[in-house]
């Protein structure tokens, strides 16, 4: 190879690594994944009536308890998937003072009170008239769970249906005793 | 009386010639641009079009190909309904934006803030635009510089008829065209 | 079926690796024996293949689930139409399909030069042979699409609701994979060319017309993709500057740079080595669309479902880059030529110009969808750069294409009389400045808008007018009737095409600026019996009727379209419900004029069709966009029409040789 071409195929070379890395790169990532920038953040306050009209929820009232927040609707073939883990979840630390709080997104009264009769759901669900809570929280598919400390402060949120792990895990997490809010990027506080 | 025919005879001359015709046909494209620029978008946009102004800038969560504005998805009918509940109530629409960036984060937005890293898009093709017209201009004068001298037309002795010339012309071009 | 199709992937494997072989014995030792080999395999492998291609297609008509493929993507209740498009409505089959091409173009190649051989040709095939084993190794590795499932299910799941709505998706990948693989022919000439010994220019020559075929091909499967993202996606618009959108448009900016700055070198013998770079760039741009698509890099309406192809994509990508332009950097001093260009005001200068716009507007096309990968990777921010970013960037490229587009067919080659050059513009020039001045007068507020009217008037006209002049000349000389002057233009076809899809060009402009700029549209709920205005039609919901079909159920919506009183009659917006979608699929219903477009779209129905909400736009000018695009398509296969006669091998150049080596 001539010495004149040297600086061309070196410029190649280089240019080829760098086209490299940047496809390992987007290789890499889950492509679906949308970073939350709440993490870590004060979680956005709401006050919202539950299905039977009977009560208010507000988020401001539940400060210093660990709270769960799960949106879901009846049409979502995925939410009922994780109802079992929710509700195991929810008998296991209902008495630890930790409250789960379902969020009905886009749905319609009463195919939700149909769904929430059919399957025996024990912990408040809340209606969400024009989204305004699920835009704040930044849901963009359900389900989606968001845990949140007794600081008040998103820990967790996971984006696809919850297991029954998961959600042992971030809670007993946040409780008194557990090692505090996960503000690291450990397991859960990714968006995944 | 001689001077004023005169005058007139030689600004018909001028007229009559092909590049007179051509700057007044340009002076009226650019002056009709010029008008267009200079009215403006008419009148204050009414708050529906103030709502597709800052929608058209959103990217919507579920179907990520779209705007916000162009989306159908129920959740971007209600984000439309979020935004027109802000232009109605006066916030200025770099607040509205703020407030989606707060929860759904930067990839909300169809452009990258122009601060840091999201200039990059803007500066590199400008200046690579500016690149290659320089490159461009400096191969044209490197090459013009080799060519035989006097190429820029018929010497003007040959002065064949306008007809004739453009039927000659015609036909070289085809010739010209033909060949493989 | 599947062993068929198995045993067929694996002989085209070994064919194909044995083509390579030949091709490249052949090459390094010069025996006409091998090369005459590794041209007949090209025969045998296309058989293969769509022996290959077959036994899917008899799979999915026979509803043969023990087949996993086709028990993901068909389904007893899918029509027979929809069946076969199956083939390609999914990663794995469309692979099938993109081997298929593959092969039919080294057969069409093995086709074409079985009597004239070019020195070329022994490098080419081996190129052409090698992109085909890396194919070939996906499709009988992590793709499988004849793996089979342990019990077959009594039904399959049916295509992706998406991609059964309409009978477009039949054409719109085939003609894109027609572009797509066609660029490794102009990619593999070009790199026969530099690794042989000889003077590297006739590979241009030889495959002008092929990468004319492959760009018509690409127009084509582009303007599909834009009539299918209009007419069924159902959101208004036809072009939504999705990443797998720009992935297909590169490619295309890249050839159509190419087309010009090739006749530059066939003239002039310039731009030899810029000329290599644009053949390797453009195949090299195709195979990053392919990379986008199927490796599971972004997430769009596009992308297949994931598999783990996308290392070997990437890894392919990379080959692709570091030996075309590896090969172009070493080689590359042994080839420059002296340019030479006679005055600024000529074709070749308007050539330069319109390859600096062309490789900008790549080079900004590509910039946007990289971006945020790219920024991802390096400080894991997550930005979007989307449709405003590309409108802005790209619309003032686009203008000054249109200018030369218009102005450069009008300059004569090594330059001209000015005077020639001021006669000739006198009419479209007259054209615009009317145009803008009535525009200025009550038309659009956008000055860009009025900008790109006048520039396609211009372009438009510039390019009518040297069409009707080279009938009216032929005219005059005496050959008379109207006959004669087809003849015309079908003789010097090169540019009479060339100058038609200029015109294609504009009025294409047209229609995208109209819809772009002066579009409305306006959401409505309405309830049974009401109407409401949007743009001078009075719309009335009239009722809903469901229809049940074997693969969906549909919910037709029937609303009455009136305008002045007059009852222009119905359009039926629909809504289908699939059984394997969570949330229904809409069928806008379009109702096309030749000056403006009424699309009404079906958002949702609620209280069992007492109430539906719509979303109506008004598109002015959208089928001027169909219609420019069929005329550029039209334009560039009548400029590669093949003559009776073959031109003689290009054995005596009019042009320099290549440089001294000093």
């Amino acid at each position: 190879m001539s010495g004149r071409a040297l600086l061309p195929v070196a410029a190649v070379v280089v240019a080829v690594a760098l086209a490299a890395w940047l496809g390992l790169a987007g290789l890499g990532r889950d492509p679906g994944a949308i970073r939350s920038p709440l993490l870590d953040r004060p979680a956005p306050d709401f006050a919202l009536r539950t299905l039977g009209a009977d009560r208010m929820v507000r988020l401001a009232d539940l400060r210093g308890q660990v709270v769960v927040l799960n949106f879901w609707a009846s049409w979502c073939a995925e939410c009922r998937v994780e109802h079992p883990a929710l509700d195991a979840a929810w008998g296991r630390f209902r008495d630890a003072g930790v409250v789960l709080v379902g969020v009905d997104f886009q749905d319609d009264h009463p195919s939700a009170l149909a769904y929430l009769s059919e399957r025996g759901t024990g912990w408040p669900v809340v209606a969400d008239p024009g989204s305004r809570t699920a835009l704040a929280y930044g849901v963009y598919g359900i389900p989606e769970t968001f845990f949140i400390g007794p600081d008040g402060r998103i820990a967790a949120r996971q984006v696809g249906p919850v297991t029954y792990d998961q959600l042992v895990r971030e809670i007993t997490r946040l409780l008194p005793g557990g090692r505090g809010p996960a503000g690291a990027p450990a397991a859960g506080s990714r968006s995944a | 009386m001689t001077g004023l025919t005169a005058a007139s005879r030689t600004a018909r001359a001028w007229l009559r010639r092909p590049a007179a015709g051509l700057a007044a046909l340009l002076l009226l494209a650019l002056s009709g641009l010029a008008v267009v620029t200079a009215r403006g978008p008419g009148a204050a946009a009414t708050p529906a079009e103030q709502v597709h102004a800052i929608a058209t800038g959103l990217r919507c969560p579920v179907c990520r190909d779209l705007s916000v504005a162009d989306s159908p998805a129920p959740l971007a009918r209600e984000m439309r309904d979020r935004i027109a509940e802000g232009v109605a109530a006066g916030k200025p629409p770099e607040t509205i934006r703020r407030e989606f960036v707060a929860a759904y984060g930067e990839s909300v937005l169809l452009v990258p803030p122009r601060r840091g890293a999201g200039l990059v898009p803007w500066v590199a093709p400008a200046l690579l635009l500016a690149g290659g017209l320089v490159a461009a201009v400096l191969a044209l004068r490197r090459w013009r510089g080799r060519a035989p001298a006097a190429s820029a037309g018929p010497p003007p002795s040959a002065r064949t008829s306008g007809a004739d010339r453009r039927l000659l012309e015609r036909a070289l071009a085809r010739i010209d065209e033909e060949a493989p | 079926m599947d062993r068929l199709g198995r045993y067929a992937l694996l002989l085209s494997l070994a064919l194909a690796a044995w083509g390579l072989l030949a091709a490249v014995a052949g090459l390094r030792r010069r025996r006409p024996l091998a090369v005459e080999s590794a041209r007949t395999t090209a025969y045998g492998l296309l058989a293969a293949v769509a022996t290959a291609n077959g036994a899917m297609l008899v799979a999915l008509l026979s509803d043969d689930f023990a087949l996993r493929y086709v028990a993901q993507n068909s389904s007893r209740a899918t029509p027979a139409f929809f069946k076969v498009l199956a083939l390609w409505s999914a990663d794995d089959g469309s692979l099938l399909l993109w081997n298929l091409v593959l092969a039919g173009y080294l057969a069409a190649v093995a086709f074409r030069f079985r009597r004239y051989r070019p020195e070329t040709l022994p490098g080419a095939l081996a190129v052409m042979y090698g992109v085909a084993i890396f194919y070939l190794l996906l499709v009988s590795g992590p793709s499988e699409p004849f793996a089979t499932l342990a019990a077959a299910p009594p039904d399959g799941r049916g295509p992706t609701p998406l991609l059964q709505n309409h009978p477009l998706m039949a054409v719109h990948p085939p003609f894109l994979y027609l572009g797509f693989v066609g660029l490794t022919v102009p990619f593999a000439f070009a790199l026969a060319g530099l690794a042989g010994d000889g003077p590297s220019d006739r590979w241009a020559a030889l495959t002008r017309r092929w990468t004319l075929a492959v760009w018509c091909f690409l127009t084509v499967g582009l303007l599909l993709g834009a009539l299918w993202s209009y007419a069924v996606l159902g959101w208004g618009g036809y072009w939504a500057w999705d990443p797998v959108e720009n992935a297909a448009l590169l490619p295309w900016l890249m050839a159509t740079a190419f087309l010009h700055s090739v006749m530059l070198q066939e003239r002039r013998g310039m731009l030899r080595v810029w000329n290599l770079g644009l053949a390797v760039g453009a195949f090299a741009l195709a195979t990053f669309g392919t990379f986008l698509t199927r490796g599971n890099v972004l997430l769009s309406v596009h992308t297949f479902a994931t598999s783990a192809v996308g290392p070997m994509y990437l890894g392919f990508l990379l080959l692709v880059l570091a030996g075309g332009f590896g090969l172009i950097a070493a080689r590359a001093w042994r080839l420059r030529a002296p340019g030479r260009i006679d005055a600024v005001l000529s074709r070749e200068a308007s050539f330069l110009g319109n390859n600096l716009l062309l490789l900008t507007l790549t080079f900004v096309v590509l910039l946007g969808t990289v971006f945020p990968l790219a920024v991802e990777a390096v400080s894991g921010r997550q930005v979007t750069v989307g449709g405003p970013y590309f409108r802005v960037t790209t619309v003032p490229l686009l203008l000054l294409l249109l200018l030369l587009a218009g102005a450069g067919p009008l300059l004569p080659w090594r330059g001209g009389s000015a005077e020639r050059l001021l006669r000739r513009l006198r009419l479209p020039l007259g054209a615009g400045a009317v145009l803008v001045a009535a525009l200025a007068l009550r038309g659009p507020r956008n000055p860009a808008a009025v900008a790109a009217f006048g520039l396609a008037a211009f372009a438009g006209v510039a390019n009518l007018a040297e069409i009707g002049a080279g009938v009216r000349a032929a005219a005059r000389t005496g050959r008379g009737g109207p006959t004669a002057a087809l003849g015309t233009l079908l003789r010097s076809r090169r540019r009479h095409g060339g100058l038609l899809v200029h015109v294609g060009l504009a009025l294409a402009a047209v229609g995208i600026t109209a819809s772009s700029t002066l579009a409305h549209h306006a959401d409505m709920t309405l309830s049974r019996g009401a109407g409401a205005t949007f743009a001078g039609y009075t719309l009335t919901y009239e009722g809903m009727r469901t229809l049940r079909q074997p693969q969906r159920t549909v919910l037709v919506t029937d609303v009455g379209v009136a305008s002045d009183g007059h009852d222009l009659g119905r359009m039926t917006p629909s809504l289908n419900l699939y059984p394997a979608a969570s949330e229904p699929i809409g069928t806008p219903a379009i109702r096309s004029g030749p000056l403006r477009d009424l699309y009404v779209s079906v958002v949702g129905v609620e209280q069992a069709g007492e109430q539906a909400s719509f979303r109506v736009f008004l598109n002015p000018g959208v089928i001027w966009l169909w219609v420019g695009g069929a005329v550029m398509a039209l334009g560039g296969l009548l400029a590669g029409w093949p003559s009776r006669r073959r031109p003689a091998p290009p054995a005596r150049r009019r042009e320099p040789a290549v440089a001294d080596r000093a």
